[in-house]
């Protein structure tokens, strides 16, 4: 309470930063539309090539190269036929981009209530596991009863996982953060453990390699383009544009993600209104979890069917996951075109690279480097509020009240 | 006692977007005064002490220290050339102890990189025994009280060798215990030839303890008084004027059932003081009753507690005969309260949701506009639509962001939702701040009209002018009570000397 | 007057009387139910375990009863779990218990623990200030790579240990600015800087290494051997024989000790932590103090981590080398309630925990993982609240803005 009414109200820099996450995420994009997600991933991209240039490579060609090794060159000559390498390619990045949705949108919906999720990857590998164990055990059911059953209990899994973390959130105030990067390295651990000797998901054939059993072939997805063998694209891949959907249905036509969203935007005015905080909290947590144990779901029955200790480290999806969702500015759509941006990164880096050029290890580390550079960046609001102080010093209104602020 | 004038400030000019906060402004403080600043909420004596301590830059006038003029870029400035400033919310480490606090940025080392620990707490001992300022050196502030945290932060100024000391309502957070003894604080710093300026909006304090006193109204300084001479009566019409901003047209209330009542309510505030000391009173249908007093008197907390946001600590409401036990701020908005709160952005409204979302923000959950979980955007859509046009929101329409609305548009906004629920008791608090004339003059009209609808209105106001202009009764809040009660014609110096704890004393 | 002082100054039949003496003492008799059946005691029936465990779970439940709930639940959980792990122990085979238990495990012990060490002092100044660092584990993992390079190129480990510091500062600058002067989010920021880390560590590993474990023969950090205490029976593998930089640790643990609680600079960064208006108005540099401490965070993780790799990896850096331990040190620090020593009491403790992993791979891989996934655990136990509230700095994370 001060004495004195008329204080000046805040600058809107101000207001970018004290309010809340979601709120600041949300004047990002009102600021910048599409522009500033394009600008800032060339600006990353720039930022890669001159490290490349640096260490006496050519990004140019390196970039061509990750480009056709995505499978994106696909577009200029358009063929069903798999043998094809560039349709070969596409259909490889777009199974990583399965995945990137969904783990997208695992950050994006509980940044929408407010918090940060960084426990994708752990949600994740629950989701793998849970649906690992329920593809192998129940063989001989039919195939669409069991492939529900595993690839709901890996959702579920994920969302429980996830909601540990919501829970303590609302209960004691944990911070999400802390517990989520704990939940992660909780269920690496736990991944290997169930793979290991003696695991309870290890391979029943062969106990001296630390990879589980393969999934039965009543849980495999069908794929519908390419070779179930050769590890053709699955309908998992419409399933993660489904939920693109239905991320966007929640949020929009839902009391559920209205509530949502009022938390996530101000939570003051939201229990004045009469919404319950805490409940909403766990919640978002429960359903960000639900979609990276679905993303988890998909992997294990769509393409991997089987996994082991030695897969866990070199597993990212989930924190490419947070890059995504950043970029995508927690829509559907952004995280949409974010999952196929780093989708064609990191299958294109990882293959379809000649040595000469740029050999595939240095250029899957340039996609860490490059999803560093995003998410600082898009962290930063530094694009975003150069956009928009230069919109602002074209209104004369404006100028005034930043020459009061100032003084 | 030497008249010696430390510290003069002239022709002291500051604006804010929208608002002169001050207005041509002179001000001088001699040596061993006890200098009152005193005006109502708004008059611009903060922003003159501000500029005072480098915190603000003046637009216009100059400031001069023994004479010569001193330009403040920062508080460091002024600390340096000896002005300390007390604000009204403490800048106080609660982990840390009292000496900590006081002796931070000017830290005794032994050993050459060693904190000495045991000199601070000695030369803190040291000056709080010279002033009369009883506190524990060793103690931590979270654990001391609020008088005593006032006290450290009055060493901490006289540590860094303040010779003019700067209190902004310093009693606003004191019992009257405590508050005397601050004065008697106050006068041995005078004895000790230090200059205090004492902003306050109490007659009787300022009547008690200050030499002269400098009355602001509006942005301008009145006048500068002596204390001889002056009485809560002449303070009071300087300080409330004669002007009257706005007259409503009304015809005479018409009162029915009595809708709310309030019986012997005490609430606390969020650090355990107690702020509402035992009020009680009725809101008849189809009258306005106006609460009128300073910030800082118990009306927040009187308001949380009848719409359901704060818990009380003894006492009764009841709405429409029903009492409400405790009750959350969704029983009291099912129960017909509703509420156009103080801080329209943090409270009242999602910013970033659009003005449909917003109108929805009580009843979302429920037919129409949802069933089973599902929620129907557009059924939000035509009713905003309609509330606009009802109440004449501009700016937009039913999709646009509330944040993009102006301060006026917003507050028909919150005002739209709130009275199409059909409440039977509308709380209206500080219903046109911030907001411009024209759309004072809305709200103003729209008040009435709601009056006349049959509801009770419960108006509370930090402009007298808003509460005289509506009011068909009022009531004055003073130190948690209730200090006046007026029906029918009053003058506003009445009432202000009622607001600022006089009754009809002069000074002693 | 603290807690602790008013503690000290009741008189003894008050202080039994207090739930929080029972608390802690039953969290301390669970932990002693498990101990009691490891060596040296090596208990083989299993009754004195469950005894002990269950004294420690009642005392919880009285905590629990008189008010201190959390505590209590600490203590019953850890009676409990002290009398799985005693039954546990008691079943297995003296020889192994014997092998997996010796002396040369406190010095692995002190060995895991130092990265944590540093790791969590580099977080505690930073958080004092006012900023999170969660990229810690990028900053650890720059001074793991650039260490070993620069012990190989530059010739000594002295270089390496230079170059390593430096390259943590540098990270830690990029973040600072990020964080403190554009206001960015900082765990966004923070984790950036971890990507981007993993990144330029990988990259430069093979375009410099080809991903093999660096050259031969590269100048490693030497250990340190007590004269007389080396060939001592107990005390000889126990800590006669410790690397330089396990030395470094203890001597940063009270060195940090006494500049952030008896210096005026620790009292200034602790003021811009808790409350940096306040601290501004009297003066401070609030930016300047909090570039300090970030980049002096990063200077200590990157030590940490050349520790990693140049001392304790023996001169060898493996791609993501850090493995989470910057995290580890994060729990560490946080456990610790953001106190040197009680960081060091956790780092000591998930140092244990991970050494024992390792011991008990042989024998039961179960174990062995029980033991890793300890400290994530019991992290997250302490921010739930349960063994008592964890208090950060109360600005801890919100960016300041200068008026």
């Amino acid at each position: 309470m001060t004495t004195d009414v008329n204080e000046p109200s805040e600058t809107p820099e101000e207001a970018a930063e004290t309010g809340t996450l979601a709120a600041r995420i949300a004047l990002k994009q009102r600021a910048g539309g599409i522009v500033v997600p394009v600008m800032t991933a060339l600006l990353a991209f720039l930022i890669g090539g001159f490290v490349v240039l640096a260490t006496g490579h050519n990004p140019l060609l390196a970039y061509r190269d990750i480009f056709n090794g995505a499978g994106l060159n696909w577009v200029f000559h358009p063929t069903t036929n798999v043998a094809n390498t560039a349709a070969y390619n596409l259909s490889q990045t777009l199974l990583q981009t399965t995945t990137l949705i969904l783990c997208g949108l695992a950050v994006a919906f509980a940044f929408r209530c407010g918090m940060f999720n960084i426990g994708g990857q752990g949600q994740y590998f629950i989701g793998l596991y849970v649906a690992n164990w329920l593809g192998y055990d129940f063989a001989g059911m039919n195939p669409v009863p069991h492939i529900l059953l595993a690839v709901g209990a890996a959702t579920l899994a994920g969302a429980l996982w996830a909601g540990i973390a919501g829970f303590l959130k609302a209960a004691v105030g944990a911070h999400e953060v802390i517990s989520t990067i704990m939940l992660n390295w909780i269920a690496i651990w736990i991944g290997e453990w169930v793979f290991g000797d003696g695991g309870p998901l290890q391979n029943a054939a062969n106990k001296t390699v630390p990879i589980s059993n393969d999934v039965a072939d009543s849980a495999k997805l069908p794929v519908f383009w390419g070779q179930q063998e050769l590890q053709g694209l699955h309908v998992g891949f419409f399933v993660a544009l489904a939920a693109l959907v239905v991320f966007w249905l929640i949020l929009s036509r839902t009391t559920l993600g209205y509530e949502v969203r009022a938390v996530g935007f101000n939570p003051e005015a939201a229990a004045y209104g009469g919404i319950n905080v805490k409940k909403n909290l766990f919640r978002a947590m429960a359903i960000s979890g639900a979609f990276a144990g679905l993303a988890g779901a998909l992997d294990m029955t769509g393409y991997l069917y089987h996994y082991g200790q030695s897969d866990i480290p070199v597993s990212s999806v989930g924190f490419l996951g947070i890059a995504v969702a950043l970029l995508g500015r927690n829509t559907a759509v952004g995280t949409g075109l974010g999952a196929i941006l780093f989708g064609a990164l990191l299958f294109g880096t990882t293959h379809g690279l000649s040595s000469n050029v740029i050999q595939p290890e240095l250029a899957g580390n340039l996609t860490y480097i490059i999803q560093g550079l995003v998410v600082l960046f898009v962290g930063a609001d530094v694009l975003i509020l150069y956009v928009w102080n230069t919109r602002r010093k074209l209104r004369p209104r404006a100028r005034a009240r930043t020459k009061a602020a100032a003084a | 006692m030497a008249e010696e004038v430390v510290l003069e400030m002239k022709g002291v000019r500051k604006e804010f977007p929208g608002v002169l906060a001050n207005d041509d402004v002179d001000l001088d403080i001699r040596r061993g005064e006890v200098h009152a600043l005193l005006g109502e909420n708004g008059a611009g004596k903060s922003t003159l002490m501000n500029i005072l301590y480098g915190l603000y830059h003046p637009d216009a006038g100059e400031v001069l220290l023994h004479g010569k003029p001193v330009t403040f870029a920062s508080a460091r400035d002024a600390i340096q050339a000896g002005i300390g400033m007390v604000h009204q919310h403490f800048m106080l480490i609660p982990v840390m102890t009292v000496a900590e606090n006081i002796v931070l940025g000017m830290e005794p080392v032994r050993d050459g990189v060693l904190l000495d620990e045991r000199a601070a707490e000695a030369r803190v001992r040291e000056l709080s025994e010279r002033f009369g300022l009883v506190v524990d050196a060793a103690s931590l502030v979270s654990e001391i009280t609020v008088g005593q945290e006032q006290r450290v932060e009055i060493l901490k100024a006289l540590f860094r060798g303040a010779d003019v000391l700067i209190l902004d309502e310093p009693t606003a957070v004191l019992t009257p215990q405590e508050a005397q003894e601050l004065f008697g604080i106050i006068r041995s710093l005078k004895a000790d030839g230090k200059s205090i300026i004492f902003i306050s909006h109490k007659l009787n304090e300022v009547l008690e303890i200050a030499d002269r006193i400098t009355v602001l109204r509006r942005g301008r300084k009145i006048e500068t008084v002596p204390r001889e001479g002056a009485t809560e009566a002449s303070l009071a019409r300087a300080m409330v004027g004669r002007e009257v901003l706005l007259e409503v047209d009304k015809t005479p209330a018409q009162p029915g059932d009595v809708l709310l009542s309030v019986e012997d309510l005490h609430v606390h505030d969020d650090r355990g003081i107690e702020k509402v000391r035992g009020i009680s009173f009725q809101v008849r249908a189809g009258e306005i009753v106006g609460i009128a007093g300073v910030d800082g008197n118990g009306q927040t907390e009187l308001v949380d507690a009848i719409t359901g946001l704060r818990k009380l600590a003894s006492g009764r409401i009841e709405v429409a005969g029903r009492e409400l036990h405790q009750a959350t701020a969704r029983r009291m908005l099912d129960a017909g309260v509703g509420h156009i709160p103080e801080d329209r952005q943090r409270r009242g409204l999602v910013l970033e949701f659009s003005i449909a979302e917003n109108i929805a923000l009580h009843d979302y959950a429920k037919p129409p506009d949802a069933h089973w979980g599902w929620l129907f955007p557009a059924r939000l859509v035509t009713r905003a639509a309609r509330l606009i046009r009802e109440f004449d929101v501009r700016g937009g329409g039913p999709l646009t962001r509330a944040g993009g609305l102006s301060g006026g548009n917003q507050q028909k906004l919150v005002v739209a939702r709130e009275i199409a629920r059909d409440p039977k008791v509308l709380v209206a608090a500080q219903p046109t701040r911030g907001l411009d004339v024209g759309a004072i003059e809305y709200l103003h009209r729209r008040i009435v009209a709601e009056r006349d609808e049959g509801r009770a209105v419960l108006l509370v106001s930090l402009e007298l002018d808003e509460i005289l202009s509506l009011s068909d009764r009022i009531l004055v809040i003073y130190e948690g009570e209730i200090a006046g009660e007026h029906t029918g014609v009053v003058s506003e110096e009445q009432i202000g000397l009622e607001m600022l704890g006089g009754k009809e004393r002069s000074a002693a | 007057m603290t807690e602790w002082a008013q503690r000290l100054e009741n008189p003894l039949s008050s202080r039994l009387r207090d739930p929080a003496t029972s608390g802690y003492a039953g969290l301390l008799l669970g932990a002693f139910a498990a101990f009691l059946a490891i060596p040296p005691i090596q208990t083989r029936t299993v009754t004195w375990p469950i005894v002990v465990g269950i004294v420690a779970a009642v005392l919880g439940i009285w905590t629990a009863a008189r008010g201190r709930r959390r505590l209590g639940i600490g203590a019953v959980v850890t009676g409990v779990v002290g009398i799985g792990l005693g039954i546990l122990a008691t079943r297995s085979g003296v020889g192994n218990l014997n092998a997996a238990f010796n002396a040369s495990l406190i010095a692995q012990m002190f060995a895991f623990s130092t990265p944590l060490v540093f790791g969590a002092i580099a977080g505690m100044f930073s958080e004092r200030s006012g900023v999170v660092n969660i990229g810690l584990e990028g900053m650890m993992l720059m001074g793991a790579f650039w260490g070993v390079y620069g012990a190989d190129k530059g010739g000594t480990w002295v270089v390496g240990l230079a170059v390593g510091a430096g390259t943590g500062a540098l990270l830690a600058l990029v973040y600072a600015y990020f964080a403190i002067h554009l206001r960015a989010d900082q765990i966004v920021g923070g984790t950036a800087v971890n990507f981007l880390a993993l990144g330029i560590t990988g990259y430069f590993f093979f375009q410099l290494y080809h991903g093999n474990y660096v050259s031969q023969g590269v100048s490693t950090i030497p250990n340190f051997r007590i004269p007389f205490v080396a060939d001592m029976h107990f005390l000889g593998p126990a800590i006669g024989n410790l690397n330089l930089m396990i030395w470094a640790g203890w001597a940063l643990v009270i060195g940090s000790y006494v500049v952030v609680f008896k210096t005026p600079i620790g009292l200034r960064i602790r003021a811009c932590g808790e409350h940096p208006r306040a601290a501004d108005t009297v003066g401070i540099n609030v930016y300047g103090v909090r570039y300090g401490a970030v980049v002096l965070s990063g200077i200590l993780a990157a030590l940490g981590g050349v520790y990693l790799s140049d001392g304790f990896g023996g001169g060898a850096f493996n791609d993501n080398m850090t493995a989470g331990r910057g995290f580890i040190a994060l729990a560490a620090m946080i456990f610790g309630n953001w106190r040197p020593f009680g960081a060091f009491g956790a780092a000591l403790l998930f140092g244990f925990s991970s050494a024992l992993a390792l011991r008990l791979q042989v024998y039961s891989a179960s174990a062995s993982t029980l033991f890793n996934v300890l400290p994530y655990v019991l992290t997250l136990i302490a921010v739930a609240g349960v063994i008592g509230r964890t208090v950060p700095p109360a600005a801890d994370g919100k960016p300041y803005r200068k008026q």
